[in-house]
């Protein structure tokens, strides 16, 4: 009867997994979060809820912006990075989320 | 009305483990193949690959795409378009 009042809510565990469980297993470990208006977060998770906000520790961001030469039409990217010490992010502005990119 | 009732998790089995292309508003696509998502359309892809106009990054790995970010979720069926 239990299991029947989580099958309710969401598919049985044993098949198949929630996002959010499989985020569950990042904690403590350093992660990678797409922001919008173009902010991308590197930091250790600290904590998470359902809404993906999120504590991160250790932060850096990168703000990214695009300027477009009027004479040359190029794309010209700039990136703002600062470092953050603790952090609450607030879920509504969570894009993305990934263990940090790996080289090679 | 019972059938309704079925289709979403029978749709979430059918097409758990495809290749889908996620598309967001903000006009990035997604490429990868769908792990899980739950109710509130919050996926989690693997091998996802990052397009935006050309290839940007190569996420290995899960990548978890939030929900509510307006996204519009292709699968590649092999008959349809």
């Amino acid at each position: 009867s239990k299991m029947a009042d989580e099958v309710e809510q969401q598919t049985t565990t044993n098949t198949v997994e929630e996002p959010l469980d499989l985020i569950r297993l990042s904690l403590d470990e350093r992660i990678y979060v797409k922001m919008r208006n173009d902010r991308e977060l590197r930091g250790r998770l600290n904590a998470y809820d359902q809404h993906l906000n999120m504590i991160l520790g250790d932060v850096e961001e990168t703000v990214t912006t695009v300027e477009i030469d009027e004479e040359t039409y190029e794309e010209i990217y700039k990136s703002t990075k600062r470092n953050i010490p603790m952090l609450f992010v607030r879920g509504d502005g969570v894009v993305l989320v990934a263990p940090p990119l790996r080289v090679g | 009305m019972s059938l309704r009732k079925q289709t979403p998790s029978d749709f979430l089995k059918q097409i758990i483990g495809r290749p889908v292309v996620v598309k967001l508003n903000s006009g990035v696509d997604y490429r990868g193949v769908l792990a899980c998502l739950d109710g509130y359309m919050n996926i989690a892809v693997e091998q996802t690959e990052e397009y935006v106009n050309g290839q940007l990054k190569n996420k290995y790995g899960d990548a978890f795409l939030r929900g509510n970010n307006g996204m519009s979720r292709k699968c590649q069926f092999p008959s349809s378009d």
